[in-house]
């Protein structure tokens, strides 16, 4: 009897587990962010918990690969239900394809998101919304305190100032700019982060994005001419530093400067608790202007419409919008969450971020020219590279940029 | 043979000459033994040695960053997948390759050249210039993230030059061996089977491991369709290892050696049949 | 039709028609995929309206797709130059000096065909490590008191692609060695010998019988590195990336075809019915290269 009675319950056992198994929904959630595994597992864990019946499983892909496996999985019909998608342009094409669900009706709580960080999350052509925003990216210049300190130098105002910081950090034979040009997209941050201050911030981007001047603007060439002054003040043989040597250089104090977006904060600290760093807005041309920092939407998390558990993938991303995962990425991540309301005292370093955000111009090419191939960004990172390596000169890169975006851009082909 | 160049009894000219080219040929293989070297003893190192003191050897032994590497960062996944996928693409490739050049080797027919032919464009088709095609294809059979399309794909691959080898050898097996066995009452299928396959067994082996080698080091086609990290093949899953810990040197070479060094033991072990199976398509 | 011939009949398509149908149905319908798809337009992944040849147009003809192509095109002509020159050559000797059994010929055969086995990702990645500007060739250079020979091998416009097809030649001029070793051993001795006896110089027989006797290999070297250089992606993916960097310096068909079909990194948006013309283009230059390579190399074949 006894025995009966064991395997009767071990069938009751089996069939319960089963069914536990049969009624938990399991979300796909892909993020371009190797770096944060960790903190997203912790955001899961606490998801979970407070609803028992949904399995997030997470997969993170490198990020220079993952708009080519993404894109390779939705129009193979498969693809995450849930997943990290870029802003603006990067948008617009899966938006346009019909790879994303348009979210106002299943995460109410946009309504309340700011206007900025929802422009990168927003389609141009019907004007819905296609995302959670999650952070805005800014774009400065990490400085080694204690080097700093070492040498006596003080935070640069002007170009000449941190010209003159550079020297001496060079006189004391450490690395001034951890910089390097191997991959274009770290010299577009590096535009990114010291130019606007020389072509004029927002006057400029507003006119270039209205056709009222073009790339060819002398203000524009003269900007781009400034980062050929760095150059001294890279590593040796910078044309063949990675975006990871450039890292590892500043997180194992052997660079003092690290030109940079603030997505990089969160890793640097992680790498390198002891590392003592903060940042300051790129110099300006004469005492007295406005230090500005480009700004962008840095991405979104998006819902794949082919999803077959939009219920639990709209409670997930209600979670992504929602403080938790705002605090995660003030705290943990040190980004600047688009979580509106996100209580941002914790981190001196958000705050610093917010208050350089003041004066804040977008992202030239990122947010006015990455709708149409070929990109703003395409032309700009290859140019910026003949540049940097001595190939050309700044007139040049304006041509090519300039050429490059006429074949498609409506605003400058009515000249 | 009067045409070797033997040192001893030589010239002094021709001496000096044969040294020479001795010494080069150290020197190269040098060469490629140096860089796996340094790949070995760097993945005992710190990243921070690794990279002040490249040429140094390391302080110790210790096999942490395997471990680590092998199961944390789940090599040890990769690798499975690595070798069933390979498995089951060779099973496919051999067998049906075996049978197609025993169909158009063993039978007159009216196609028999047309088929052959169709096989042979396969060789000379660069079949990744196909990938959007084929994805779109995988797409609709619903084979999406699913190593059964990378198999299908593997397969496909390898038939062409499996057909062209084993028929070529099957073509050399006298036709008497045929018609004994038919006299005998063995089907078509036991003649295939039971007959020929085991007379041209030397070759299957040769064609094996000219398909398994390059399939087991593909990387395009996982790379396209398999984008879950449970079907991940070495080399993708490498990839995305370089990723994810690009600053660590230390790690990277580790598991640089772990995709490396098992090929390497084998080839120690079985070189000639490498060497004969690898340029078996290029040699008559 | 008597019973027999549909016995055999189906016996043909038992053993047949699976392979068969696997073939087709994935390599050579893609391929008329690839053509059809290249005729039309494409919004996104979605196939609008037929275009006839507009495609093929604008990587011919219109900016900045023409620029884009012709210079990846450059690159694959590069590869194959070099590789021809330098790999081929290389291993055209190597087979020789081999075949004449010098000292320690065994060991150096199998040490030379060592990196053959390896998959290219792993080697390029290696390679990308000793590459970089800290690594370990500029370490080594400045250990010999060469500093100044010091370059970024990957990052410099100049030398990018070379240093790339150098890696590749590392891993793979074992192979071309010892075909062409396996073709010198199947030269008749006598022939040898008796060239040998006559008084002939070492070059003389080297060029007058070895070199006419080995065409064949010569001929599947020839096509098989059009096929390789004109479908390189990995050694690029693996150590300049999908941009080819720096400045589209190291771009080649493969890593154009890949952005074009699918977007590149961050900034691109995928292009179906270009990609799929860059597709046909690389069918055709492959399979023309090798038809042209074996008829005019064919008519040199020497048969004993």
């Amino acid at each position: 009897m006894r025995f009966k009675r064991a395997v009767l319950l071990s069938v009751l056992a089996l069939l319960m587990l089963a069914s536990a198994f049969a009624q938990k929904t399991t979300i796909n959630f892909w993020t371009w962010r190797p770096e944060d595994v960790e903190v997203y597992n912790r955001l899961i864990t606490t998801f979970e918990t407070a609803n028992p019946g949904i399995d997030v499983v997470q997969t993170a892909h490198k990020s220079t690969d993952y708009n080519t496996i993404l894109s390779a999985a939705l129009s193979g019909g498969s693809g995450p239900d849930v997943f990290q998608s870029r802003a603006y342009g990067g948008l617009e094409t899966f938006a346009q394809s019909g790879y994303m669900e348009s979210l106002e009706k299943a995460v109410p709580e946009l309504k309340n998101f700011d206007k900025a960080p929802l422009r990168g999350a927003t389609s141009i052509k019907d004007g819905k919304i296609y995302g959670v925003p999650f952070a805005s990216q800014t774009l400065f210049v990490y400085y080694n305190k204690a080097i700093y300190k070492q040498l006596g130098l003080s935070v640069p105002d002007t170009w000449d100032q941190f010209l003159a910081n550079l020297e001496a950090v060079k006189k004391a034979g450490l690395q001034p700019i951890a910089n390097g040009g191997k991959e274009g997209w770290t010299l577009e941050v590096m535009m990114g982060a010291i130019c606007p201050n020389f072509y004029g911030a927002n006057d400029f981007f507003n006119a270039v994005v209205a056709g009222k001047t073009n790339f060819q603007d002398p203000r524009f060439v003269a900007a781009i001419g400034k980062l050929k002054e760095l150059t001294p003040y890279m590593p040796d043989l910078y044309m063949g530093v990675a975006y990871t040597d450039m890292q590892s250089a500043f997180i194992n104090e052997q660079a003092a400067h690290f030109i940079g977006g603030s997505f990089e904060a969160g890793y640097f600290a992680a790498q390198n608790p002891k590392l003592d760093f903060d940042v300051f807005a790129a110099p300006v041309a004469k005492k007295g202007d406005s230090h500005y920092v480009s700004v962008y939407a840095d991405g979104n998390f998006s819902m794949n419409s082919g999803s077959k558990n939009k219920d639990a993938a709209a409670k997930w991303l209600r979670f992504l919008a929602g403080k938790d995962t705002g605090n995660a990425f003030i705290k943990e991540l040190k980004q600047v969450s688009a979580v509106p309301g996100v209580d941002t005292s914790p981190s001196p370093y958000i705050s610093k971020v917010l208050s350089l955000q003041k004066f804040n111009t977008p992202y030239l090419m990122l947010v006015g020219f990455r709708y149409n191939q070929p990109t703003g960004s395409v032309l700009i990172q290859a140019a910026l590279q003949g540049f940097m390596a001595g190939k050309f000169d700044a007139a040049e890169v304006a041509r090519q940029v300039q050429e490059g975006i006429a074949t498609y851009y409506e605003p400058f082909k009515k000249k | 043979m009067t045409t070797d160049l033997r040192f001893r009894g030589s010239r002094p000219a021709r001496k000096a000459l044969i040294l020479l080219i001795e010494l080069a040929f150290i020197a190269y293989a040098l060469l490629i033994f140096y860089p796996l070297a340094n790949m070995v003893l760097s993945s005992f190192k710190s990243t921070r040695d690794i990279l002040r003191a490249p040429f140094s050897l390391p302080s110790s032994i210790d096999f942490a960053n395997y471990a680590a590497v092998w199961i944390g960062k789940g090599f040890a996944r990769y690798f499975l997948n690595s070798l069933w996928i390979t498995a089951a693409s060779m099973v496919l490739v051999l067998l049906l390759g075996s049978m197609a050049a025993y169909g158009v080797s063993r039978y007159r027919f009216r196609l028999s050249t047309l088929v052959y032919m169709i096989f042979l464009s396969g060789i000379m088709l660069p079949l990744k210039a196909a990938i959007i095609p084929l994805f779109i294809i995988m797409k609709k059979a619903g084979l999406m993230d699913n190593p059964f399309s990378v198999i299908l794909i593997f397969a496909a691959m390898g038939l062409p030059s499996t057909v062209f080898i084993l028929s070529g050898f099957m073509k050399s097996v006298p036709m008497d061996l045929d018609n004994a066995a038919r006299i005998d009452g063995c089907s078509d299928w036991g003649i295939y089977w039971r007959i020929i396959m085991p007379v041209v067994a030397p070759a299957v082996s040769l064609v094996t491991i000219y398909n398994a080698v390059p399939i087991w080091n593909d990387f395009f086609f996982p790379l396209v369709f398999l984008q879950s990290d449970r079907w991940k093949t070495l080399p993708v899953g490498l990839t995305s290892f370089f990723g994810q810990y690009s600053t660590n040197w230390s790690l990277l070479f580790t598991g640089l050696s772990i995709a490396v060094l098992p090929v390497l033991f084998l080839y120690i072990f079985m070189s000639k049949y490498f060497i004969r199976g690898m340029t078996a398509g290029a040699v008559k | 039709m008597s019973s027999k011939d549909l016995r055999k009949g189906l016996w043909i398509s038992l053993f047949v028609l699976p392979g068969l149908a696997l073939v087709v149905s994935v390599i050579l319908v893609p391929l008329f995929m690839s053509l059809f798809n290249s005729l039309f337009a494409w919004k996104q992944l979605l196939r609008q309206e037929y275009i006839g040849f507009d495609n093929f147009a604008k990587i011919f003809g219109t900016e900045p797709y023409r620029t884009r192509f012709f210079n990846a095109l450059g690159n694959n002509l590069r590869w194959f130059v070099a590789t021809m020159l330098v790999q081929n050559t290389l291993g055209l000797l190597f087979g020789y000096l081999l075949s004449r059994r010098i000292p320690g010929h065994g060991f150096f055969k199998r040490v030379i065909f060592i990196p053959v086995l390896f998959s290219i990702v792993a080697v390029g990645f290696l390679w990308g490590l000793y590459l970089k500007p800290t690594g370990l060739l500029n370490g080594f250079l400045r250990l010999m008191g060469h500093g100044e020979l010091a370059r970024a091998w990957l990052g410099q416009e100049s030398i990018a692609t070379f240093s790339i097809i150098a890696v590749n030649i590392w891993r793979w001029v074992g192979f071309p060695s010892l075909v062409f070793l396996a073709a010198i051993d199947n030269v008749p001795v006598d022939c040898l010998e008796a060239a040998h006896i006559e008084g002939a110089g070492e070059g003389r027989i080297f060029v007058r019988i070895i070199l006419p006797l080995i065409v064949p290999a010569i001929t599947v070297i020839t096509i098989l590195t059009i096929i390789g250089s004109l479908n390189v992606f990995e050694q690029i993916y693996t150590m300049t990336g999908l941009d080819g960097g720096p400045n589209f310096s190291t771009d080649a068909i493969g890593t154009l075809f890949y952005r074009t079909a699918f977007g590149s990194v961050d900034s691109g948006n995928p292009e179906i019915g270009i990609g799929s013309a860059i597709g046909v283009v690389i069918y055709v230059l492959t399979f023309g290269a090798s038809i042209l390579t074996l008829a005019t190399m064919g008519s040199k074949e020497v048969e004993l």
